[in-house]
């Protein structure tokens, strides 16, 4: 698979603080990867990196396979926006546009025209930016990233201060143009929930460092979390469990149902287990956290 | 770099900035022609009305002219600094982005000044009792005093893109084209060798300048070339070497 951006032992110090310690991250063509941590964990810094605005103190950063000079030309390829969009305030949407389009040598003015309607933001285009309202500007900004053309987006915080429709308008057109054309994604948000219904990759960043590297299918796997179990005798279950597993934790709950909190992945095992032993399975459940759940659980249980 | 200017271009040309500060600074040389021209009217003893007067408004204030500067400067970028962040995650690289705000700011400026300068003949010339020869003297001095104004403009420059504060680079300015002369003839006085050092300050200049203008003997002299291309060439470098590192977030 091709890979559109790779770091290697990329490093940020800020006053002899490492804000990213040594950090190596590649993103693949095709994937949208979310990148999530805690306020302060590195996110921005590590996008500032990567679009240019901060210097890295060690470490490189390859676009494309390149390097050095040729990566700054292969930015070209690349739509960046990073934190809050930028423009000039009393330009319209066009003339914003038309500004960036010269900048960038794109040939054709039509294309403004045509990223402002993937946007939605073609029938406010005469309109000033101080104008505009939060999500409209986040969405100039898209448009903005979408000017030439891009291979891949890389999007910090592209939800942010918008409503919820904004945000399903913003999930759906990222959706469409990764999947339509192939536009490869790094995003990174607050709102953990959206990044599911959105990454197809989950990576989780914490006082600098990954520490954590998933797929969708991996995380959907590693965030079992607990088995419950409703049957007809909780103590013979209980039993039979204790005997079968040494290290099992499972707590007995009202209404038959117990839960069992390792062992997880031996789920059939137990099910047959209990079922051989004559105890009636009346529910079997793997129940499983969301983003937000395995987040908490990934960077506050290691703080306990 | 070609597609950086030509951009850069664009948004100046659509900001009212750039109209408004061309014309204030055209219509204060107006009103400066016209007040003085009134006053003869008034009093025909008023012994300003001269072009000679008119011209030594503007050798005496090269200091008020790179202050000047400073103003178009601010008025051209004003906010717009924080742009250059998308600009540089875009591909462009601070170099281009350095240099073509340069030249762009500075085309404007030198546009105006040239504008403002044959404005100011014209108006000394026609509504004003002209002296002999006031326009060689006034045109001599202008010249002495480019490198030395256009070396205040390169320093604004490289402060505003350095993303330093407007008052210190006021202060920077005002040390540098008022007091520098007077700094240097009291701390290299002792050192022999030195101690000439103050002559080639471009507040020692600057003053120079005028009295010969107003001795009418104003000649052209390498002194402030060499002291306007030394600043110059030293901030911009230190200047462009700086910016190509910055942080810009």
């Amino acid at each position: 698979m091709d890979t559109i951006i790779q770091t290697y032992q990329l490093k940020k110090t800020f006053k002899e603080v490492e804000i990213i310690k040594p950090l190596d991250f590649s993103l693949r063509k095709g994937e949208i990867c979310a990148l999530i941590g805690k306020n302060g964990a590195g996110k921005s810094t590590f996008f500032k990196m990567l679009a240019g605005q901060l210097m890295p103190t060690e470490g490189d950063i390859h676009f494309f396979g390149k390097s050095g000079k040729e990566m700054t030309q292969s930015r070209k390829r690349m739509g960046f926006m990073i934190e809050t969009p930028e423009f000039f305030p009393d330009f319209t949407a066009t003339q914003n546009l038309e500004y960036f389009r010269i900048q960038r040598g794109v040939v054709e003015k039509k294309r403004i025209y045509e990223v402002l309607q993937i946007v939605d933001l073609a029938n406010q285009q005469k309109k000033r930016f101080k104008d505009y309202s939060m999500g409209m500007k986040q969405r100039l900004g898209i448009a903005l990233c979408l000017l030439s053309s891009p291979d891949c987006l890389v999007l910090d915080e592209p939800i942010n201060g918008l409503d919820a429709k904004g945000i399903i308008e913003i999930r759906k057109l990222l959706l469409k143009l990764n999947q339509e054309k192939q536009i490869t994604i790094l995003v990174s948000s607050h709102i953990l929930t959206e990044l599911q219904l959105l990454a197809t990759r989950f990576v989780f960043i914490k006082n600098g460092v990954i520490v954590d590297d998933l797929s969708k299918e991996d995380l959907d796997e590693k965030s079992k979390k607990q088995i419950q179990l409703k049957v007809d005798d909780t103590a013979k279950a209980a039993q039979l469990l204790g005997r079968a597993y040494n290290d099992i934790q499972f707590k007995i709950l009202p209404n038959h149902i117990i839960t069992i909190q390792n062992h997880v992945e031996a789920g059939g095992e137990i099910n047959r287990l209990l079922i051989d032993n004559g105890v009636l399975v009346m529910e079997f459940r793997m129940e499983a956290l969301n983003l937000e759940e395995y987040f908490l659980e990934l960077v506050e249980g290691n703080e306990k | 770099m070609i597609n950086y200017i030509k951009s850069e271009n664009y948004r100046l040309l659509h900001k009212k900035n750039l109209y408004i500060t061309s014309v204030i600074c055209l219509l204060l040389i107006v009103v400066a022609a016209v007040v003085l021209h009134y006053s003869q009217q008034q009093d025909p003893n008023f012994p300003y009305a001269t072009s000679m007067f008119l011209y030594s408004n503007i050798i005496g204030s090269g200091v008020l002219i790179i202050i000047v500067g400073f103003l178009f400067n601010l008025a051209l970028t004003g906010k717009d600094t924080s742009l250059i962040k998308q600009s540089v995650s875009f591909g462009v690289s601070r170099n281009t982005i350095f240099w073509s705000k340069l030249i762009l700011t500075l085309s404007y400026y030198l546009l105006i000044c040239v504008v403002g300068l044959l404005l100011m003949i014209v108006l000394g010339e026609s509504i004003l009792a002209s002296e002999k020869q006031s326009v060689k003297n006034f045109l001599i001095a202008s010249v002495n005093m480019v490198p030395i104004v256009l070396s205040g403009f390169f320093i604004i420059h490289v402060l505003r893109m350095l993303r330093i504060s407007e008052i210190y680079i006021i202060i920077m300015l005002l040390f540098l084209f008022i007091f520098s002369g007077d700094l240097l003839r009291i701390l290299f006085r002792p050192i022999t060798g030195f101690n000439e050092l103050y002559k080639y300050a471009p507040s020692t200049l600057l003053n120079e300048n005028l009295m010969s203008f107003f001795d009418q003997a104003a000649q052209f002299n390498y002194n402030y070339w060499v002291t306007g291309i030394v600043i110059s060439i030293v901030s911009l470098l230190i200047g462009a070497r700086k910016f190509a590192k910055l942080n810009i977030d």
